[in-house]
């Protein structure tokens, strides 16, 4: 395990992170990527733990977008949308940088340990104010999320309850003068009152990756999915679109029997034009 | 005087010659005594045996008496060495030909008033019968069809006179035959019961045709365990060959119907999630057959799956792999064989509310995590067929009644026999297509090798010769996802 310390005033001190009100002075690193990963355009994405299906999905398109244009993801390694974020920026093969709220040896949480090696193989970093051997503690965590907040030129906000920790990293980002985005959710999901409130008082809707892209002054790659060149696929993305959320009800929409649908589902997942998960199917590809 | 009659000691599954020799002399007091490794029912044998020749018209000898089960090193249990026990006295006393009980192996339970009851294992011993080179079994009446399956002339008695009668050449007794009655399919729960869940009831078929394990994952109320449960009606037919074998784990276990022959419905058991691991997987001093025997060739249904205990859950892993159980016990080791199609349900969270849009999911992470985990990587491993079943809306419950299950039965029946026949070899863009997938997907060697084995299921039951590439795409839907272990 390589760790690196940067010290505040050190040349390779992370240039955004010095504008913060109270930057940390010192960061410890962890991954053989140089320091400067830290000065390239990077999205904090981040949202709730106990996300939904949708949250998690749209996460991961929102990451792999981002990360294919060449951006840095960034987020907290926790579960849910923060662990699709890395896991999307990893899966278009990019950079991403995990920010953690405990001592730079530890992974938490330890089912993400493998993530945290992942993240490092694939040219990112684990970054952390804390020292080695500092235990994990709640209060650590909102003193991480001006770190994230304060290390991305945008942060988006995927899914929030109302009173969510990644409520309180877009706050940090309104301080710092970052942009933030929101994703739009359900009104009578609980999971995205946080998330539809931060729109209320005024932050740019990511309807897209187009969107995120915009914040960070980037353009968008021509996305990698092709979608398989089979009628029955066809007609299955184009109900999923419209909003057919299970196999069941993509076969009462399309006519087209169980075995069918699942064989097609497949043959679009594989083109990385749909997610299925725990039995809802979502579009992966934004309009 | 000796006496000296043949019997079978069972070791799990595995019938062992037992000789048993009674031995007359005089002596000052009468005395009654067994010897061999006899265990404690063994022992009440000698109460239950002369009173049960008592109360028939045979004497009892007043004399020393030494009954010895031989090998003596081999631990005996039970009560099936009774009527050998009582018919060496009387062959040691005179009172029967002793040369005629000798051509014969014996297996029963006595009863006070010399009545002949059935035991557990009947079968079991008559295979050893026909195997030691034996061609006549002495047994209760109630379980001499079950005694013939095994090849041999079961001569059925219902009482110790009767049986001495017959070695006496007084009585005629027709041995049972062999015969299998055509028995009307048992009633059970009918698949048209089910409304909606095609992908499930998909599944389903799948299973039943490749015997694959399922899991069904979905918030409670989806009719998750409505479907496992009918899994037995559109299962084929058991072969004779597995018929026997099921046959006989039910014999051992006890778990045969008094006067049944042959099992010929796949058996189902559902064992609730309290259950140890010996109910589970088997076990005892002597051991014995568990569920996942006792659902061998048929279905094991594990309602729950996260509320059985860790110990059961990891004891699962070799008979899904290996398709047998081992049990080594002081008392011996038992090889049981254990082949069935598991299928087993789980909530998506502990409190139920994951999947289903209605309700809202208060478990924490955490806790879910902590759920899923319970079911290891390794176990979901093992499952080729895993489907997430949502909450079905409405307009689904309302649609009519769906296929029955003799419908889906004939197909299933058709799939089997094809698979039995030929198996579907894949075509090179089938394999190009799982090639990519494993590239794509987190998939496992293991799991690639299930994928492969359920494509070849839905080949054979599209009635393909060949694995189609939509064949692979169809069962790379059921792969187990890396999702259900990690939220």
């Amino acid at each position: 395990m390589t760790v690196s310390v940067v010290r505040r005033g050190d040349g390779s001190y992370p240039a955004l992170l010095a504008q913060i009100p109270d930057p940390p002075s010192r960061l410890w690193l962890r991954g053989d990527a140089p320091p400067e990963l830290l000065d390239r355009p990077a999205v904090a994405i981040v949202g709730a733990r106990a996300c939904s299906g949708y949250g998690r999905s749209v996460a991961r398109l929102l990451a792999t977008e981002a990360a294919a244009a060449g951006a840095v993801v960034i987020s907290g390694m926790a579960r849910g949308v923060d662990g699709e974020a890395h896991r999307g920026a990893l899966a278009a093969g990019g950079a991403t940088v995990a920010v953690l709220g405990c001592g730079i040896d530890r992974d938490y949480p330890a089912a993400h340990a493998e993530l945290a090696g992942a993240i490092v193989a694939a040219g990112g970093l684990v970054v952390s104010e804390y020292e080695p051997g500092v235990e994990p503690a709640p209060w650590r965590f909102p003193a991480r999320n001006r770190i994230i907040a304060g290390l991305a030129r945008a942060t988006v906000v995927v899914e929030a309850r109302e009173r969510s920790g990644a409520l309180i990293t877009a706050d940090f980002a309104l301080e710092d003068g970052r942009e933030v985005l929101a994703v739009p959710g359900e009104i009578t999901s609980a999971l995205s009152a946080g998330t539809n409130a931060l729109l209320r008082i005024g932050a740019t809707p990511a309807t897209s990756s187009a969107d995120v892209l915009e914040a960070l002054g980037l353009e968008a790659q021509p996305p990698m999915q092709t979608i398989p060149d089979d009628p029955v696929a066809a007609a299955v993305l184009n109900a999923v679109r419209a909003g057919a959320g299970t196999p069941d009800e993509l076969s009462r929409a399309t006519g087209v029997g169980a075995g069918e649908i699942a064989a097609a589902l497949a043959l679009l997942e594989l083109a990385g034009a749909v997610a299925v998960d725990e039995g809802m199917v979502r579009s992966t590809i934004a309009r | 005087m000796l006496g000296r009659a043949i019997t079978f000691a069972l070791v799990g599954l595995e019938p062992r010659r037992v000789e048993v020799e009674a031995h007359l002399r005089t002596g000052q007091q009468p005395a009654f005594s067994i010897v061999g490794l006899a265990d404690r029912a063994c022992q009440e044998a000698k109460h239950r045996v002369r009173s049960g020749v008592h109360s028939s018209r045979f004497a009892w000898p007043d004399q020393v008496i030494t009954v010895n089960l031989a090998p003596a090193a081999l631990r005996k249990e039970g009560t099936g060495f009774d009527i050998a026990i009582a018919l060496t006295v009387l062959a040691a006393s005179g009172q029967l030909p002793a040369a005629r009980l000798a051509e014969h192996a014996c297996i029963g339970e006595l009863g006070l008033d010399g009545r002949i009851r059935g035991v557990s294992g009947t079968i079991a011993a008559a295979e050893g019968a026909a195997r030691a080179g034996l061609t006549r079994l002495l047994c209760s009446a109630d379980s001499a069809r079950e005694a013939a399956l095994a090849g041999i002339h079961a001569v059925g008695v219902r009482h110790i006179a009767e049986a001495v009668g017959y070695l006496r050449g007084e009585e005629e007794i027709v041995p049972a035959s062999r015969t299998t009655d055509p028995r009307s399919p048992p009633d059970l729960p009918d698949l048209a019961d089910v409304r909606g869940q095609e992908r499930g009831r998909r599944a389903l078929e799948l299973a039943a045709t490749g015997a694959h394990n399922l899991l069904l994952a979905g918030p409670p109320g989806t009719g998750k365990t409505m479907l496992g449960r009918r899994l037995p009606s559109i299962l084929p037919p058991l072969t004779q060959e597995e018929a026997l074998e099921v046959t006989r784990i039910h014999s051992v276990a006890g778990t045969l119907a008094p006067g049944s022959g042959l099992v010929q419905a796949p058996p189902f058991r559902a064992p609730h999630h309290g259950a140890s691991a010996a109910a589970i997987i088997g076990g005892g001093t002597v051991p014995r057959p568990g569920e996942v025997s006792l659902a061998h060739r048929g279905v094991l249904l594990l309602d729950e799956l996260p509320e059985f205990t860790r110990a059961v859950l990891e004891a699962l892993r070799q008979p899904l792999e290996d398709g047998v159980v081992s049990v080594a016990r002081v008392g011996g080791r038992g090889l049981f064989p254990a082949r069935f199609r598991l299928v087993a349900t789980m909530n998506l969270c502990p409190c139920g509310g994951r999947g289903d849009p209605r309700l809202q999911c208060s478990c924490s992470p955490a806790r879910i995590a902590a759920y899923r985990e319970k079911v290891s990587r390794a176990l979901l491993d093992r499952f080729d067929l895993v489907v997430a079943m949502p909450r079905p809306r409405a307009e689904e419950l309302a649609a009519g009644p769906a296929e029955s299950s003799a419908v889906v039965r004939a197909r299933v029946v058709d799939g089997v026999s094809q698979l039995r026949s030929a198996l579907p070899r894949r075509t090179g863009a089938a394999s190009e297509l799982l090639d990519s997938a494993v590239d794509r997907l987190p998939l496992t060697g293991r799991g690639r090798a299930r994928v492969a084995r359920v494509a070849r299921t839905v080949a054979a039951l599209a009635g393909s010769t060949d694995v189609l590439p939509e064949h692979v795409a169809e069962a790379l839907a059921y792969r187990s996802p890396t999702g259900l272990t990690s939220p």
